[in-house]
């Protein structure tokens, strides 16, 4: 096995695959964070992965991470891998711009806790990569930067918002990457670049530093080339803090995984798979069923009521946040001001000018949702429905063990083709958004077997079950792996 | 639901956002069919459900204030748009009162 990676490229090497090598003295951080820079300077021009490259400080820290090593004081199993952060995490000291024009200027005055984390591991942080604007997209279309490219097919989308993480790491200009997900904006770029993309728990990790789109639904997660990746960055990421009070005390995440997926219930929700399906889409996600069945899994049918009013829940409740959180971006204390204008104008004219049309949509409609004379019939009406919606899982798993579905209902789709149509792309997210809705913890892995455009394939476990969740994700990542 | 152009410019000046005839134009259009959409939570029964609210915690930390380190304190303020020493500069509030 040592063997085989020995010839791969450095930029190629999984998390733990590095670690292997970088124990055995057989690379060295600084050499795999050269790797993963000139793959950056190589492809980053066509495909609009990263925003900003911090190219000193990562040769910096990866010295220092090949010094520690070298003085038998490793940090961790994340000392000196280059890894990728989305333009919405802060780290102190930098631009940090949630791929929107009105925060053209800011620098993060403070390390969000992931990030901090990652740093007191000894990772390398690379930069940091495109998003569509304020998180809020499917395509990374909607960002101040442009958009990001699919790296197999630059006329396509990598999905969003975490699009250029997904980029960065399909196309090897990263080890791993870091993704947010409000309402599928890990795991549905991750199933249109084929990579694994997890969001645990709400709850799981720390938002304190994340730049806040909704914030009873946002989750940090991993961006990985597998399953023990996702499983290890997990690991590191997670943890109460004091800074974030909607942090758990739950027990936390240790990766033990089972041998097999013999007598896992698994549950197909006829919800998600009655739905209008691209045919690459079904094939290939049904095909990953049956390995399911034949690994020795219960699989059956279930009634997961409610699913179909998960969207309008999610772009009910979801916009309401969003008018809230974005209200802090008027001018005054950071990013663009307009000047030489009475106070009403300068909020008015900024937001104006910095807000993209989609920010500017749902700022709208949760003013909508919100106002007098509406908001009962409207956000509260969803909040009671996403009470059902949370009883619905419950139920569901009184059941069964796992929930699955596609993860999208298409392949990466062309640049430009949902963009008349506001409503055509928040439909990317159907079997994406009921999971934030209800705080459940669900990944997304690549089930696509002959090379061509990815197809992903959603688990989801009950809260705070991802020893579950990736248990099986790993087994059935294996099973893929040996089809090809 | 349909709003009306109208509709839209108050929800506008209510989230202090410029909107042009056209922009507002368009978005009353685009909300008529993201309306239509939603809307279909309206029918479901909620008669006996309650609206979904975190749990509520009871382990606050001490209410301690704190000073900020030099390094964040110097990044906050040079991140301000208008800056008078350690002082945020903003338009008047009782200058040119709203339109």
């Amino acid at each position: 096995m040592l063997h085989e990676k020995d010839m791969k490229p450095l930029n190629e090497l999984t998390i733990i695959e590095a670690n292997e090598l970088l124990a055995s003295g057989e690379t060295t951080s600084k050499k795999i964070t050269q790797a993963c820079l000139d793959q950056i300077k190589g492809m980053n021009d066509m495909l609009n992965a990263f925003v900003e490259v911090y190219e000193k400080d990562a040769l910096e820290a990866a010295d220092k991470a090949d010094s520690r090593r070298a003085d038998g004081q490793v940090l961790g199993p994340l000392d000196g891998i280059p890894l990728a952060i989305k333009d919405n995490m802060m780290l102190q000291g930098k631009a940090c711009t949630a791929g929107s024009k009105i925060l053209f200027g800011h620098v993060a005055a403070y390390d969000s806790t992931i990030v901090r984390k990652l740093l007191d591991q000894g990772a390398v942080v690379l930069g940091r990569t495109n998003m569509d604007e304020f998180a809020m997209g499917s395509s990374t279309e909607r960002s101040a930067y442009g958009p990001t490219k699919h790296p197999r097919d630059p006329e396509r989308v990598p999905g969003g918002s975490s699009g250029g993480s997904a980029a960065a790491v399909l196309s090897n200009m990263c080890i791993a990457a870091l993704g947010s997900d409000t309402g599928g904006s890990i795991r549905q770029p991750a199933s249109l670049c084929g990579i694994v993309g997890l969001k645990p728990t709400y709850g799981r990790v720390s938002r304190y530093g994340l730049i806040a789109m909704a914030s009873s639904l946002d989750q940090i997660g991993p961006m990985t080339k597998s399953v023990d990746d996702a499983a290890l960055l997990l690991s590191m990421l997670q943890g109460q803090d004091p800074n974030d009070q909607t942090t758990s005390d739950e027990q936390p995440f240790v990766q033990s995984f089972q041998a097999s997926l013999k007598g896992v219930r698994v549950g197909l929700p006829k919800q998600a798979w009655s739905a209008g399906l691209e045919d690459r889409v079904k094939e290939n996600t049904k095909a990953a069923v049956e390995l399911m069945r034949e690994a020795g899994a219960e699989v059956k049918e279930i009634d997961l009521p409610y699913m179909d009013e998960g969207l309008a829940v999610y772009y009910l409740l979801m916009p309401c946040e969003v008018s809230a959180n974005l209200a802090r971006f008027d001018g005054m204390r950071y990013g663009l001001r307009k000047t030489s204008l009475p106070l009403f104008e300068t909020y008015a004219q900024s937001r104006a000018e910095g807000f993209g049309a989609e920010a500017k949509r749902r700022v709208l409609l949760g003013a909508f949702a919100l106002s007098s004379g509406y908001i009962d019939a409207y956000y509260l009406q969803a909040k009671k429905v996403q009470s059902l919606i949370r009883k619905a899982y419950e139920d569901a798993f009184n059941e069964v063990d796992l929930i699955v579905t596609p993860t999208t209902p298409t392949t990466a789709f062309k640049l430009g083709e949902k963009m008349e149509d506001p409503l055509a792309m928040y439909l990317e997210d159907v079997f994406t958004v009921s999971v934030n809705v209800a705080g459940l913890p669900a990944v997304s892995i690549p089930c696509e077997t002959d090379g061509g455009m990815p197809v992903g394939f959603q688990l989801i476990a009950p809260w705070f079950k991802e020893n579950t969740l990736l248990s099986a994700a790993k087994e059935l990542e294996n099973l893929i792996k040996q089809q090809n | 639901m349909k709003l009306s152009q109208e509709d839209v410019k108050h929800l506008a000046d209510l989230a202090r956002l410029d909107l042009s005839e056209p922009e507002a134009k368009k978005m009353a259009e685009e909300f008529g069919s993201i309306l239509g959409y939603v809307e279909r939570i309206q029918k479901v029964d909620t008669s006996k459900v309650e609206p979904f609210t975190m749990p509520v915690r009871e382990d606050w930390r001490p209410d301690v204030a704190f000073e900020s380190d030099e390094a964040t304190r110097e990044l906050i303020l040079s991140n301000f748009p208008g800056r008078t020493g350690d002082l945020l500069q903003a338009p008047g509030v009782f200058e040119n009162p709203k339109r």
